[in-house]
């Protein structure tokens, strides 16, 4: 506990090294206040514009399942970024063998961000949602962006092999987050396509406000990270 | 402290390590002596649990390798043969890091600083060292934690002679404090100079195992070369053993007529080619 504690630290001693990344954690912030000042400015002009009643609004919950996208994927592409960087200096090799172990090294990376992600989504996401998300549904978000988050961490680590492949990974497997789109914008037989993402239950969830789609999201997004965890645990030597 | 039974492992379809035993015994250095690509690191990354898909029983300090828990690793210290420091953070930096994963109480890091001479330079990015300041300071990496049992893979692989000297020195050192070290080297100076018992590895086969000294004597007596002059420099040659036996050799005593004698043992590097039928580089 105290070693994976010590790796954790670590890892925000290495982050503060590193301007780019040190950017990325303010980015929910960032993002969360462009999402609640900006996009309800943006609708009120565009009513006055075109005349219309609502442009955007039905979409606001998009925007809020966005939001709840965005911090586990910055802290887990943030972690994944570090691990590219000590797999890229044989750092990862050498701490497996150390009192931290190769279970102490992924809790430390992944599963201890992934709490954090959880929480500051949990609590920035009543701040800053645009609709009336029920305490239920706001805990549902932080969960399924949460996996989400995970999932492309372990994307990044499982398909690139040093801090440049990384960055490329990064760009598509955030892609993912985009199945949500799929119940707002697709009829129905065909947003199934996207089903295998855990981002096309939360649009569902939210579209349909039905919290059932919960039990198919965090489904889909736990077996993905079972297999990805299991490649990279093999691929870890 | 080791004890290796039977061990198979391969990377591939191909068969490599086939039915390995030896063991290890406390407070001894044992070496494995080979060529690049003869499996000594390989061998190591059994040891150390990090290839699970062995064959075979591969028992350290009373664990089988693949089945360690994480406290395995409290009594181990390793120097792999490539660094493994965080570039962007300070050589102490990365000593006191290290030592707070495990749960042991760990050495002074100042001390182990000092010991391999980097005490003016304990504030430096790593990325500023020379290479052979890293590899002082990734040895004493595998200290922090005072492990009972150390694995150093090539120690003195691109050292200078100065470097390569300390290295040993302090290697000495640490068996005298009562560690036991497992260590690979292709140099057969290190070996010989170093290990308590070594092991012949080529082609992931163990040829030869036992002291330094056994396996020089074990092959080749020494041997007497002669010369002397017989319408031109002559020479000959014999076993060190059997001197009273070579007549020409008596004769040419009993005349004074020798121009030079000198005897050779053979070096650890000789046994190797002839155990193994390979040389070591
Ligand atoms: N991860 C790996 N996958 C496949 N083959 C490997 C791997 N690591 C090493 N090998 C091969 O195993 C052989 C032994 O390598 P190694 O144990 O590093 O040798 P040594 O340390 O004696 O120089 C070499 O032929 C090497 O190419
Ligand atoms: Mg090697």
């Amino acid at each position: 506990m105290r070693a994976i504690c010590r790796s954790f630290l670590h890892m925000l001693k290495f982050i503060r090294h590193d301007m780019m990344l040190f950017a990325a954690l303010t980015a929910p912030v960032l993002a969360g206040m462009a999402i609640k000042f900006i996009v309800p400015f943006i609708e009120k002009s565009l009513i006055q514009f075109t005349g219309m009643n609502a442009v955007i609004s039905p979409y606001y919950g998009l925007f809020d399942i966005f939001f709840a996208s965005i911090s586990p994927a910055m802290f887990c592409y943030i972690s994944a970024m570090v691990m590219l960087e000590e797999h890229d200096d044989h750092i990862d090799r050498y701490l497996f063998i150390t009192g931290l172990g190769k279970n102490g090294y992924i809790i430390s990376r992944i599963v201890i961000p992934a709490l954090f992600a959880f929480v500051t989504t949990a609590v920035l996401l009543p701040i800053f949602r645009l609709t009336d998300l029920s305490a239920a549904q706001i805990i549902f978000l932080s969960l399924t962006g949460t996996l989400q988050g995970i999932i492309i961490a372990l994307l990044i680590a499982a398909l690139s092999s040093n801090k440049l492949e990384g960055m490329a990974v990064t760009k598509l497997s955030s892609l993912i987050i985009f199945g949500a789109a799929a119940p707002y914008f697709i009829s129905s037989p065909f947003c199934f396509c996207f089903s295998f993402l855990p981002s096309f239950w939360m649009g569902k969830s939210i579209y349909d406000n039905s919290l059932i789609y919960m039990v198919p999201s965090l489904f889909v997004g736990g077996i993905q990270i079972i297999i990805l965890q299991r490649k990279i645990m093999k691929s870890l030597i | 402290m080791i004890k290796v039974n039977n061990l198979t492992f391969s990377y591939t379809k191909k068969s490599f390590i086939r039915d390995l035993s030896f063991s290890v015994f406390e407070g001894e250095i044992f070496g494995f002596l080979g060529p690049s690509g003869a499996g000594k690191s390989t061998l190591q990354k059994i040891l150390l649990g990090m290839l699970p898909g062995y064959q075979g029983s591969a028992i350290v300090n009373g664990t089988e390798c693949r089945e360690h828990k994480s406290d395995f690793y409290e009594s181990i210290g390793v120097d792999f043969e490539f660094s493994t420091m965080y570039d962007k953070l300070s050589a102490k930096e990365n000593l006191l890091f290290f030592s707070s994963l495990y749960g042991r109480k760990s050495r002074s890091v100042d001390e182990l600083l000092r010991m391999v001479g980097l005490e003016n330079d304990t504030d430096k990015r790593v990325s500023d060292y020379s290479k052979g300041m890293k590899s002082r300071l990734n040895f004493i990496k595998a200290l922090v934690h005072d492990p009972k049992l150390l694995f150093l893979d090539e120690p003195t692989s691109g050292l200078d002679p100065t470097n390569s000297r300390l290295m040993k020195d302090i290697i000495l050192e640490e068996k005298k404090r009562g560690k036991t070290i497992l260590l690979t080297t292709h140099n057969m100076q290190d070996a010989a100079e170093l290990c308590d018992r070594v092991a012949f590895i080529v082609g992931g086969q163990i040829f030869a195992l036992d002291s330094p000294h056994n396996l020089i004597m074990s092959k080749g007596a020494a041997k007497v070369s002669y010369t002397w002059n017989d319408n031109g420099e002559q020479t000959a040659s014999c076993p060190l053993d059997r001197l009273s036996e070579d007549k020409l050799l008596n004769k040419l005593i009993a005349e004074n007529r020798l121009l030079s004698i000198h005897s050779s043992e053979p070096t650890l590097n000789d046994i190797f080619i002839e155990i193994t039928g390979r040389t070591l580089v």
